[in-house]
């Protein structure tokens, strides 16, 4: 008893719509698995007929039911490595320097999924600024689901499995039953807002660093421009924009420049001077 | 006979082919062994110790935490890589591990994926190997 | 951590997807579909039964069951292997490990302080427990097979010291 064509289609469309992840055509199964539980918490009698239910008379409880029932993560911790590498190393350095007289950076995790981002610069900088110090990090999503989850702060086994290193999987999380729940001393410097990059952005104090990666493949150029812009108004004179490998400014918004940190690359506002001698900004 | 990268260490020979198949993705190669002492026998009788070991925590005649008490104290073994690879995930079991000398540790059960992020951390995943 | 009778059923279902999608499914498109009625559940007939014994702050044990075609493709999936090559003592070596992941998994949300044993598998007879009650149950069909997992309590022995 696989699923109809056509609840594989809604269900996949919801989880579009809901949390910008796709269900390839021959997930049907996997769907089926993932809800099965849920129709069986609603009271249905079976997949089919929570789907039918649902289809008929939309609804916003069942619906985030199968959201989250489908969207497990498959990001890893310190993703990709270069970019957490070339800031311990040589951006957070100038910054540091930069910033003496406040002693505080704020952090921007754009597009930041169920929250691994976040978290790995929350551990990042817990170990790279000196005592004294604050940090603030936002992350962001366009998904209300991602975002729930992103604040609850708990992961899989499986998800704690990946790139997480065990010292500071022992130093920085604690058990909470099947799950690893994030510790209150990282969790209370991380903050997440349901936000789309697109549209115009609400108002944000300026940010040192914004991390927005594997986002702008997904658009088209005019969008990519308008992103960029966005973001290039909310983040400060010296302040950097890292990207995805993939990605980059170059031919979409000229106001960036590509400089090589470690061994990969981030952009700053071409205006801007270098952040050892930047004015107070 | 060419040199050998990897010692895998579990009592299930199910797990110790599914590890020697991951840790072909980075090009090394395995030996096996079915717990602690018999591993210890296997490196002993190696010219050149492996780069790295797979270590499962619970087998039968020595255990894995007591493979890595032993192999710490030796000084012969100090360039080798040691990964607790085990369904103890108790955070006070990973710290024992680490105390006891563990460079990493990898939760059961895992993808190939994940493991190769792990050796990746430890700098054994040479560059454009990984999948 | 009060309530140390069982896990819950999700927390089983979750612990099985992670194995499944680990090693038995790592595409996700024959994940184990569970079943909850429990007529459908009695009907399911197991032969190979894998099983760890948990003792120490809890006492039990957990069971994997299953039948001959679901050990083999099991196995296969395990040992990357067909299915036809599985000979008995790859099914024996696979479910013994599967029942120590699970086992190991279940263990890790009891209280601290217990142990799990090595795994044992026998074929025909389900194991019997005379002085434990199942407590938590998992079934699903895998590929049209059967799998049961089982965790079972000794009776009294919930925060009995080692």
């Amino acid at each position: 008893m696989t699923l109809s064509q056509q609840d594989f289609s809604f269900v996949a469309g919801l989880v579009r719509r809901e949390a910008s992840i796709v269900l390839a055509p021959g997930k049907e199964y996997l769907v089926e698995a993932r809800l099965i539980p849920v129709a069986r918490q609603v009271g249905a009698a079976s997949v089919t007929e929570f789907l039918a239910n649902i289809q008929r008379r939309p609804d916003p409880t069942h619906q985030r039911m199968i959201v989250d029932a489908l969207t497990t993560n498959e990001t890893s911790w310190f993703r990709d490595r270069e970019p957490f590498t070339a800031l311990t190393e040589q951006l957070l350095p100038e910054l540091i320097g930069a910033r003496a007289t406040s002693r505080k950076l704020r952090f921007w995790s754009a597009a930041c999924s169920s929250g691994q981002e976040p978290y790995s610069l929350a551990i990042t900088l817990q170990q790279a600024l000196p005592a004294g110090w604050n940090y603030e990090i936002v992350g962001s999503d366009i998904s209300t689901e991602m975002i729930k989850r992103a604040e609850a702060g708990e992961f899989s086994q499986v998800e704690i499995n990946r790139g997480l290193p065990a010292a500071q999987l022992v130093h920085y999380f604690e058990r909470a039953g099947a799950h690893w729940r994030i510790a209150p001393s990282l969790r209370r410097n991380v903050s997440f807002t349901r936000l789309n990059l697109t549209a115009p952005l609400p108002p944000m104090p300026p940010f040192d660093v914004v991390f927005l990666r594997n986002v702008l493949i997904y658009f088209d150029v005019d969008t990519k421009r308008t992103v960029l812009r966005n973001i290039g108004r909310m983040l400060r004179p010296d302040g950097w924009l890292f990207l995805g490998a993939a990605e980059t400014t170059i031919g979409i918004d000229d106001n960036y420049e590509r400089v090589v940190a470690g061994r990969t690359s981030a952009y700053r506002l071409k205006s801007a001077v270098p952040a050892g001698t930047a004015r107070k900004g | 006979m060419s040199h050998v990268q990897a010692i895998l260490i579990d009592d299930s020979r199910a797990m110790r082919l599914i590890l020697r198949r991951i840790v072909g993705q980075i090009g090394f190669d395995a030996v096996e062994a079915e717990d602690g002492q018999a591993a210890i026998d296997l490196l002993n009788s190696m010219e050149k110790p492996p780069e790295l070991a797979l270590i499962d925590w619970n087998m039968p005649n020595m255990n894995g935490l007591e493979f890595v008490t032993a192999v710490r104290k030796e000084p012969k073994y100090r360039e080798m890589t040691l990964v607790m690879v085990t369904t103890e995930s108790e955070q006070s079991q990973i710290v024992r591990a680490l105390a006891a000398g563990a460079h990493e540790y990898v939760i059961k059960p895992f993808t190939a994926g994940a493991m190769i992020e792990k050796l990746a951390l430890l700098g054994l995943v040479p560059q454009g190997a990984s999948s | 951590m009060s309530d140390v009778a069982a896990l819950r059923v999700e927390d089983l279902h979750e612990i099985v997807e992670q194995v499944w999608s680990s090693y038995l499914d790592p595409d996700g498109i024959e994940p184990l579909l569970p079943i909850f009625s429990e007529e459908d559940v009695a009907a399911l007939k197991t032969d190979m039964h894998a099983s760890v014994s948990i003792t120490g702050t809890w006492h039990g044990h957990v069971v994997v069951a299953c039948n001959e075609p679901a050990a083999k493709n099991c196995s296969a999936a395990f040992l990357a292997m067909e299915a036809d090559e599985v000979g008995e003592e790859d099914m024996m070596d696979v479910l013994g490990e599967l029942a120590n992941i699970v086992g190991g998994n279940v263990k890790s949300m009891l209280p601290p302080g217990c142990f799990v044993s090595l795994p044992t598998v026998v074929t025909g007879e389900a194991p019997h427990y005379p002085s434990a009650e199942p407590v938590c149950q998992l079934a699903g069909l895998w590929k049209e097979d059967p799998f049961v997992i089982t965790m079972w309590q000794s009776s009294g022995a919930a925060g009995e010291a080692a």
